[in-house]
């Protein structure tokens, strides 16, 4: 008996030999869907400067500088700039302005400064550069005080 | 809040966004349906910056004009990286459907010469279904 039993077992196992283990396994599926997404956050402000014959007030004059803003995103986006509605100037400048908002960017993507909408369809993060002109025609010129505009970038 | 307007806002719910932190607004693009005459949208506007801002929120239509929408809170101070939710319950105006833009805007940095104000649009699409 105790034969058979060592003989049943070793027959068994063998059998058992080669054969593979019946775990099962299931697949776990991750989906992520990211929408377009903008950011901006302004670094600087930008400062105008008079040009030498006072027909033009502009961040592109010697002595101004552009406002800067930090554009990180995941493309499929557009960038652009408002006309310019909001200004302040001194009591003594009667005469109309006429203000040029302009942008450019540095960085994943590169755009020539531009005052119209630029796509945007990748990825990454830039650093752009918000410029602003005023200028003035004929015998006008800008008068002594303080001048201030507000530029509206927009993402969207 | 009527039930009809608790649905269109339980439809706006699908437009949550999985995290909104160090984001301007998210999301920026949805489609509502709508068994009303209006539809909602909640939107997260947030802070990237390390100090308190103030943000308002505007709606405008396809070209920039104002569009009677409730919003709440329209105007509010949002700290440093924080977001909260917004929401913007836009009418239809008789109309099928209705394309608006949601608009985050703040001023961060004030009394400069040139200021710059960031604007984070968003597009939704809102369906009125009969």
């Amino acid at each position: 008996m105790k034969l058979f039993r060592t003989a049943f077992g070793a027959t068994l196992l063998v059998a058992c030999l080669g054969q593979p283990a019946s775990a099962a396994t299931q697949n776990v599926i991750f989906n992520g869907t990211i929408t377009p997404t903008c950011t901006l956050v302004i670094a600087t402000n930008g400062t105008m400067t008079v040009s030498p014959d006072l027909q033009t007030l502009s961040s592109h004059n010697s002595g101004g500088s552009a406002g800067t803003v930090t554009l990180t995103t995941t493309g499929g986006v557009s960038l652009s700039v408002d006309p310019v509605t909001a200004t302040t100037v001194p009591s003594a400048d009667t005469t109309s302005t006429t203000w040029t908002p302009t942008y450019s960017s540095a960085g994943a993507h590169s755009i020539v400064e531009t005052g119209s909408a630029t796509a945007i369809s990748t990825p990454g993060a830039d650093l752009v550069s918000v410029h602003l002109a005023g200028t003035k025609g004929g015998s006008n010129r800008f008068a002594n005080g303080n001048y201030q505009a507000t530029v509206t970038l927009r993402c969207e | 809040m009527t039930p009809f307007r608790t649905l269109a806002t339980a439809l706006a719910v699908g437009l949550i966004p999985a995290a909104a932190a160090a984001q301007s607004m998210s999301p920026m693009r949805g489609e509502v349906n709508s068994f009303t005459d209006v539809f909602a949208v909640r939107v997260f506007p947030a802070n990237p910056y390390d100090q308190k801002i103030k943000i308002e929120i505007h709606v405008y239509d396809q070209d920039f004009q104002p569009v009677d929408a409730r919003i709440s809170p329209a105007a509010f101070q949002l700290g440093a990286q924080a977001s909260r939710p917004v929401l913007v319950v836009v009418p239809f105006g008789g109309a099928a459907e209705r394309k608006v833009r949601i608009c985050t805007e703040s001023i961060p940095f004030p009394n400069q010469q040139t200021q710059i104000r960031a604007q984070i649009c968003g597009k939704f699409f809102g369906h009125r279904k009969s």
